[in-house]
């Protein structure tokens, strides 16, 4: 039988993915998850009994004996979300003139400054915040320059601030922002364009009309792309922001190798994944099915 | 196009976009060669000297600003990171070559839903990815080492050969296979001589992706290497954490070139293709 040999041949080669994925990336959440559900022991192990005081804490119920509910957890949650979402903002405003750019150029000159916009994405994440940490210390660059230049006498802190922490998400995701939507952009039938301008459309009206909503889908994948790791980010806020701006990645990083309070640490993970969920969910709903109409 | 006042401003945005990219990374190398010791940010001389102290050779600049001891422990995390690096690529190359084979060549129930456990790993923050594997390997015994960092690398590299080989796959001619099959040689050898040397520009290009990210992963390497297996963007950023040290420069620019050559030459690869 053809059907029953192509069955076994398609059992042996997905066989060896299924088998590692279920074991090694399911079977990891879901123990998480069900750590997240734990009772935390005293030096850093765990109870076996079922304690839904890990989400109390974080979302406003408390157990009246030892856990409180604290509001700082909200806080620096809602932070994190605020970060993101900025640095949604701050590489879709860089990132969509710079995709109009690229592709008004010409198909060589295209291809070889798309090739130098990925190219410091292979550069390892910790080299490139290093950069910033040296152009931002007060010692840095920036303010070397500044100084030199007579504009400053003082040096201006920086450097463990908010601003720091976005100027350093914004430089590492970039490309995530930039990738979806030039290919949107580079799609872009000009024929659509130029019709608009013939027919009287003023530059600003094709844009709002014509090449915006055409691009949508590309700014819709750019911004989950980048918000996603923004949301769980904690090496930037580490090295950029240090202890001033804390955000839910640290804070599951201090739960695991420090305050050693490990199903804490997954109720706050599983709730970074819930917001993912969510947002891929409202993703699919919205484009994928926008994308397969038109 | 024409010179118009947008366009103008536009090609302004797009120097100024390049610029904001290119002026930290152009720093860094440039200041590895600064010979001042006591600010990283003032030129004073031309040196290589921070290159021979990362290597343990004692130099005139190092005396002030010791860190030979770390010599050894960088190496020992260049080590670690290659052999991970290595291992990965391979394992995962292979399982995500397959996986790609057999969701192009056959349609069966669920497989929109198995791509979509292949998305997974991609979109999964680093940090949730890290904690959940640290959490497994802890409660079932594997010690925290190189095998648990190659299988936590694995976990999510698969997925990235997968997606490369997969659109090899896509833009490939079926009458050759059918011709070889037809011409009595069986699937293997099929495989073998018409597949495979097909599909392998695009199974090269997803090995050295595998093979940069691998070796350029902190968040979840940091949360799954014990103590020992350290490797070296975990070291750089153990270091980063204690203090600003010129020799971070003079790293910083090696991992640099190492990774532009390697994308370079995964880029060009696949545009050659």
């Amino acid at each position: 039988m053809v059907l029953k040999s192509n069955t076994r041949r398609l059992g042996y080669l997905l066989g060896p993915t299924t088998l590692f994925l279920g074991i090694f990336f399911l079977g990891p959440l879901a123990v998480m998850f069900v750590y997240s559900f734990l009772e935390p022991g005293l030096y850093g192990g765990v109870e076996w009994n079922f304690y839904h005081w890990n989400y109390g804490r974080i979302l406003g119920w408390a157990d009246s004996e030892w856990e409180a509910f604290d509001p700082v957890y909200a806080e620096i949650f809602l932070r994190s979300v605020r970060i993101a979402l900025t640095n949604v903002a701050i590489t879709l405003v860089l990132c969509y003139p710079a995709a109009l750019w690229v592709s008004g150029l010409s198909p060589r000159r295209q291809t070889l400054i798309v090739f130098l916009i990925t190219l410091p994405f292979f550069v390892s994440m910790v080299v490139r915040l290093f950069a910033w940490v040296l152009i931002l210390r007060p010692s840095g660059f920036l303010n070397s320059s500044l100084i030199g230049l007579g504009l400053i006498s003082e040096p201006i802190d920086i450097i463990f601030t908010e601003t720091a922490v976005l100027i350093g998400m914004a430089y590492i995701l970039l490309p995530f922002m930039f990738l979806p939507i030039y290919a949107s952009v580079e799609k872009l039938d000009r024929v659509l364009i130029d019709a608009s301008s013939d027919l009287g459309g003023s530059p600003r009206q094709t844009f709002l009309r014509v090449t915006l909503p055409l691009t949508l889908p590309g700014i819709a994948a750019g911004s989950m792309l980048v918000f996603i790791p923004s949301l769980g980010n904690f090496i930037v806020p580490d090295i950029l922001g240090g202890a001033k701006v804390l955000m839910i990645g640290n804070l599951v990083e201090q739960q695991f190798l420090s305050a050693r309070n490990w199903p804490f640490g997954s109720a706050l993970s599983v709730m970074i994944m819930i917001v993912m969920f969510l947002l891929i969910l409202i993703y699919l709903r919205r484009v994928g099915r926008a994308g397969q109409n038109g | 196009m024409k010179r118009s006042w947008p366009n103008r401003l536009l090609g302004l945005h797009g120097g100024l976009f390049l610029l904001f990219i290119y002026a930290p990374i152009v720093m860094v190398v440039v200041y590895s060669f600064n010979s001042n010791p006591v600010n990283m940010m003032i030129w004073s001389d031309f040196t290589f000297d921070w290159y021979w102290s990362i290597f343990g050779y004692p130099t005139k600049l190092n005396e002030q600003t010791l860190y030979v001891e770390s010599t050894p422990q960088l190496l020992a995390a260049v080590k670690n990171s290659l052999i991970v690096a290595v291992s990965t690529t391979t394992f995962s190359t292979i399982l995500g070559t397959m996986t790609a084979i057999a969701l192009y060549r056959y349609r069966f129930r669920a497989r929109a839903m198995y791509q979509g456990l292949l998305y997974m790993p991609m979109v999964m923050p680093d940090i949730v990815l890290g904690i959940a594997l640290l959490i497994f390997f802890v409660n079932s015994g594997v010690a925290l080492g190189r095998i648990s960092i190659i299988i936590g690398h694995s976990t999510f590299l698969i997925s990235y050969v997968f997606v490369v080989v997969s659109a090899r796959l896509a833009g490939m001619d079926d009458a050759l296979e059918q011709a070889s099959a037809d011409l009595g040689a069986n699937p293997w050898v099929t495989f073998r001589r018409i597949t495979l040397p097909l599909i392998m520009p695009g199974v090269i290009g997803g090995a050295l992706l595998a093979f940069i990210i691998s070796m350029d992963d902190l968040v979840i390497t940091y949360f799954i290497s014990g103590v020992g297996s350290t490797t070296l963007p975990v070291f750089i950023y153990g270091m980063l954490r204690r203090g600003v040290k010129p020799e971070i420069n003079a790293i910083a620019t090696i991992m640099l070139t190492l990774s532009f050559i390697i994308a370079s030459l995964g880029l060009y690869l696949r545009r050659r293709h």
